[in-house]
């Protein structure tokens, strides 16, 4: 009986209906190759040199007293919204402009030189 | 590698060039005047650097591409930073903690104040003197009237009244000694005189002065015998 169910016409039609496009994953994988970048950060995850590199870069920000600035910028915009008004969304679009800007120059340049080297390490 | 004007060249460019050029011109001059041949070794000069340019590969792009990529990985991790700073503070602004922080001397004394308005008996929400008005509009009586059992003496007492009831239960007051030293003096009693003690009250008061607080059951021992020889 089941095999008289698979055969026949019927049977293209359930095809038709279980088939699906395939999910768009897999279509970008395979079209597309994986840029340098890319590359680039998954060895840097996966060494656990990402990691590394963020909580020196976390460090470095605390003992400069960025974060605190950064914390005061925002106490004063949620006063301002008022302070069930605030979104985090709205936050990071309030710190990134002034937070980018205002990470002291040696910091920059410690993280900068520890990335080269880590880049120039894994050979390209 | 060699930098010439910035551009990265081949050690053998150069030389292959140089030789170039000096063959060049080591050509037998066949141009007499001086203006002539110095034209020729200019534009052979000019001749021998462009072609070692155009054999050069430009290294700005290695150098560049690669300072391009330090500074978007510098970005992303700085963007992960900012988004923790900002959930923090976000955090902190919805639970009011920042208010904690700087104003918690003000909340104090607003909350006194308001503690001493609720208190006042002139105020609306003391309808009836008896009971003061919080700040969440509960009374409470003045004494607190729920019942318990001592566990001392098994009786059922009022919260309010249990510390006062344990004290003269349980041994710190007069009558908690004279209870304990009943107990142990009519034994010695019994053993001395074959008598139990049945008053205790008038020898109770004329003792009262003589006895130390906090004794212990000795002294109390003491003062028991002393007054019964006294009767």
């Amino acid at each position: 009986m089941l095999i008289w169910l698979l055969s026949g016409p019927e049977v293209r039609f359930w095809r038709a209906s279980i088939k699906r496009p395939p999910t768009p994953d897999a279509e970008d994988e395979t079209d597309r190759e994986p840029t340098i970048q890319e590359i680039i950060n998954i060895k840097l995850i996966e060494s656990g040199e990402k990691e590394r590199l963020k909580e020196l870069l976390r460090e470095r920000l605390i003992e400069c007293g960025w974060r605190d600035e950064m914390k005061a910028i925002c106490r004063a915009h949620a006063r301002k919204k008022g302070r069930n008004n605030v979104t985090v969304d709205d936050l990071v679009h309030v710190i990134t402009p002034k937070g980018r800007a205002s990470v002291p120059d040696s910091v920059k340049a410690e993280l900068l030189q520890r990335i080269r080297s880590f880049l120039s390490s894994t050979a390209l | 590698m060699v930098l010439i004007f910035g551009h990265e060249v081949e050690i053998g460019g150069v030389l292959g060039c140089g030789g170039l050029w000096w063959f060049l011109l080591a050509e037998p001059a066949r141009y007499s005047t001086p203006v002539e041949s110095f034209q020729r070794v200019h534009n052979l000069t000019k001749l021998c650097v462009s072609l070692i340019l155009i054999m050069s590969t430009p290294a700005d792009d290695n150098v560049s591409s690669n300072s391009q990529l330090s500074s978007d990985l510098f970005g992303d991790l700085l963007d992960s930073i900012i988004v923790d700073v900002a959930s923090e503070a976000h955090r902190i602004a919805r639970l009011g903690l920042d208010r904690n922080l700087d104003e918690e001397e003000v909340e104090l004394r607003l909350s006194a104040e308001a503690r001493a308005r609720a208190s006042d008996p002139s105020h609306s929400g003391e309808a009836n003197g008896k009971y003061v008005v919080d700040i969440f509009g509960q009374t409470h009586p003045p004494v607190a009237n729920e019942i318990l059992e001592c566990m001392n003496c098994g009786r059922s007492i009022m919260a309010g009244r249990f510390a006062p009831h344990l004290e003269k239960c349980m041994g710190k007051g007069r009558k908690a000694r004279l209870k304990a030293t009943r107990s142990s003096s009519a034994a010695q009693n019994r053993y001395l005189r074959g008598s139990p003690l049945s008053t205790h009250s008038p020898y109770s008061n004329s003792t009262g002065p003589n006895r130390s607080n906090g004794s212990s059951g000795v002294a109390g021992d003491e003062n028991s015998c002393g007054s019964l020889r006294e009767l």
